[in-house]
């Protein structure tokens, strides 16, 4: 997913720069304004369209990939292995820290005094999925993991003094 | 343009007087603030340990001061445009400007003595449940609220000056454009900068409305009358309140582009279709995408997650369309006069993109799942800030304090300007990378896999420090005169 976001990311930022560039070594020279201004009008028209349905095709297609527990229940099947998860200031507790890989796991994850935030990251240090810890409330996060090995939970809500020292590992085997 | 009243010029005067220290204010606090921030990447790249309590104390005031001082500048600047027809009161934005301070006063002795470090957004119940003294708590939200009520009073004197100008709320806002429809009677139509302050002051009372939704239950608690409330409805009226605050900044940002750009270019903004449309769009989509905070409560229901994603989605068409493309169609083939609020400008058209594109990204919940309270998400509003909010607000005060042809325009300054924009470019690129990898927001002490992009972002940081720092020594050179003599006309409103 981050791979993706990069690349559409710098593909825009480059070509953005480029216009910009191109718009400003022509800024100084000269133009009469009544032959720029139709040309911004039909930008107007013909690009508001065009990215209107960009984004359209491209809100449509992404609420295949939501993150939310019907959702993903209905794309990997009904968790199998539940894991009860309470944040507190400033530690995780886990039911349990080892998980079968291939498997779907729920972890119900709740929080004792503030927000936090569950944010699990892969052996290779990549934010592969997270939920908000909230007190009063638990959020199901449904995920399988198809690569063994150790995964870090950080906390990713912002939680004062130990907030960067919110951790916990599980085993993927 | 006629002044509205007999003693208009003397009004004008005061009020030019006012907002130059509103932006003066501003100029320095963004200043300071921006010290804070390196100090924080510093920290970051492993080059300084300022220990976790200070870090969070840092970045608390960091982030509230910036939002605090950079507002105070750009409703000062937007002020002085307004003011010739909507006539705001010098002892308004006085009065206004003595509670903000009082305010600001009270958030930094709460964060630097008092200990107060829940972050600028200060999710509840965190500010209630820290550990630092429930003094620092008191006078860190009684600070925002005093803050809020500035601002309150801002968009009320906007919005019974417009209606008084205009005749109605519906003329203030362009609806006779929008609707294709003349005018009522000799009523003129408002121009751009106007009908943008109408539609933050009217988004703004609604933004500070959610604040006291949010800040009173607090209040409440603090003084034993209730145990406790509701975790996700606080969250939802704390981010209606920040998310939209911050997003209203960056349009009256825009009002000083408007204001801006056409002294250089010879070129104005009319009040057209395109432009009456887009602000009203904004008047309701600038309150959907606070949404996107909360993708990861899965406790919100879906619908409000869906409306977020869409309020996202769209809120940065018509800006694009409208602004951004409008401005470049100012600048093209213009003969420009190049001096360092054009380069501001057009930084700022850039960064405002760049984090607008950062944010539709972020703003996909399925994309958000894995980016959400990354780097990436102070990348994009730092993106939004530094080089919207903030630089289109200096461009114009670098434009007030020089004129057409003063010491903006000169070799030193034109060079400082491009400095600021590496500068600038660098910093925010080195947060959307870290973002990319994974690297979380707000931590105090990050991992030595983690540091090497912070060691890039110093440099560019140090670049703006440079920039800021010969820019400012202009601004002070200049402020005597500034003083003595009225506004420059804002050429760009007619
Ligand atoms: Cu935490």
């Amino acid at each position: 997913m981050q791979s993706g976001a990069a690349m559409l990311f710098l593909l825009v930022t480059v070509l953005w720069t480029a216009v910009l560039w191109w718009v400003a070594a022509r800024a100084g020279a000269a133009a009469p304004y009544e032959r720029v201004s139709p040309v911004i009008g039909r930008i107007r028209r013909l690009g508001t369209p065009a990215v209107v349905v960009v984004l359209g095709i491209a809100f449509v297609v992404s609420l295949a990939f939501l993150p939310y527990a019907s959702s993903r229940a209905a794309r990997l099947g009904e968790p199998t292995v539940h894991v009860e998860v309470t944040g507190r200031m400033w530690a995780w507790e886990l039911s349990q820290t080892r998980i079968p890989r291939g498997q779907v796991v729920e972890f119900r994850v709740t929080a004792a005094d503030v927000n936090h935030g569950f944010g699990v990251f892969s052996p290779d240090g990549r934010l592969v999925t997270q939920v908000q810890a909230m007190p009063g409330y638990t959020n199901r996060l449904l995920y399988r993991f198809d690569e063994p090995g150790v995964y870090t939970i950080r906390c990713l809500e912002f939680c004062a003094t130990g907030h960067h020292l919110m951790q916990a590992q599980f085993t993927v085997e | 343009m006629a002044p509205v009243r007999t003693n208009g010029e003397q009004l004008q005067r005061s009020v030019d007087q006012a907002a130059l220290v509103y932006l003066l204010t501003g100029f320095a606090v963004f200043l300071l603030m921006g010290l804070l921030g390196l100090a924080m990447r510093l920290q970051h790249a492993g080059w300084l340990d300022l220990g976790p309590r200070w870090f969070y104390r840092i970045m608390t005031l960091h982030g509230a001061g910036m939002v605090a001082g950079v507002l105070l500048a750009s409703l000062g600047g937007v002020s002085a445009v307004i003011a010739p027809r909507i006539g705001l009161s010098p002892r308004l934005l006085w009065s206004a400007y003595v509670v903000y301070f009082l305010g600001s006063g009270l958030v930094v002795l709460a964060t630097l003595v008092g200990g107060f470090a829940a972050g600028w957004t200060t999710t509840y119940p965190l500010p209630v449940r820290g550990d630092w003294p429930v003094s620092a708590t008191w006078g860190f939200l009684f600070g925002y609220t005093l803050v809020a009520v500035a601002f309150l009073l801002w968009c009320l004197a906007v919005l019974l000056g417009a209606r008084r100008r205009f005749g109605s709320l519906a003329n203030a806002l362009a609806w006779p454009v929008l609707f294709r429809r003349p005018a009522s009677g000799e009523r003129p139509l408002p121009t751009g900068p106007e009908l943008i302050a109408t539609v933050v002051a009217l988004d703004g009372v609604i933004a500070v409305l959610a604040g006291v939704v949010y800040l009173v239950p607090i209040f409440a608690q603090l003084l034993g009358l209730v145990s406790g409330f509701d975790v996700l409805f606080a969250k939802n009226m704390l981010f209606l309140f920040g998310h939209t605050l911050v997003n209203l900044n960056i349009y009256v940002a825009v009002a000083l582009v408007y204001a801006t750009l056409g002294a250089y270019t010879g070129r104005s903004f009319k009040m057209s279709f395109p432009v009456a449309l887009a602000f009203n769009l904004v008047i309701v989509l600038v309150l959907l995408p606070y949404f996107h905070h909360l993708y990861q409560d899965f406790a919100q229901p879906l619908p409000l997650h869906l409306l977020g994603q869409f309020g996202s989605y769209a809120v940065g068409v018509p800006a694009f369309f409208v602004t951004i493309i409008g401005s470049l169609g100012l600048l093209y083939g213009s003969q420009v006069r190049w001096s360092a609020p054009v380069i501001f400008v057009l930084a700022g058209l850039w960064g405002w993109t760049i984090g607008g594109v950062a944010a539709v990204i972020d703003g996909t919940i399925a994309v958000n799942n894995v980016m959400h309270n990354t780097l990436w998400v102070p990348a994009h509003f730092h993106s939004y800030y530094l080089f919207g909010a903030a630089g289109f607000t200096w461009a114009y005060l670098f434009h007030r304090l020089s004129g057409v042809e003063g010491w903006a325009r000169s070799v030193a300054a034109r060079r400082l300007a491009w400095l600021y924009a590496i500068g600038a470019g660098g910093f925010v690129l080195a947060f959307f990378f870290s973002g990319l990898q994974s690297v979380p927001r707000r931590y105090a002490v990050h991992l030595a896999e983690w540091q090497g992009l912070a060691q890039i972002a110093v440099p560019f940081v140090l670049l703006l420090v440079v920039a800021f720092a010969g820019l400012l020594l202009m601004v002070v050179r200049s402020v005597p005169a500034a003083w003595r003599l009225p506004a420059i006309e804002p050429a760009a409103d007619d």
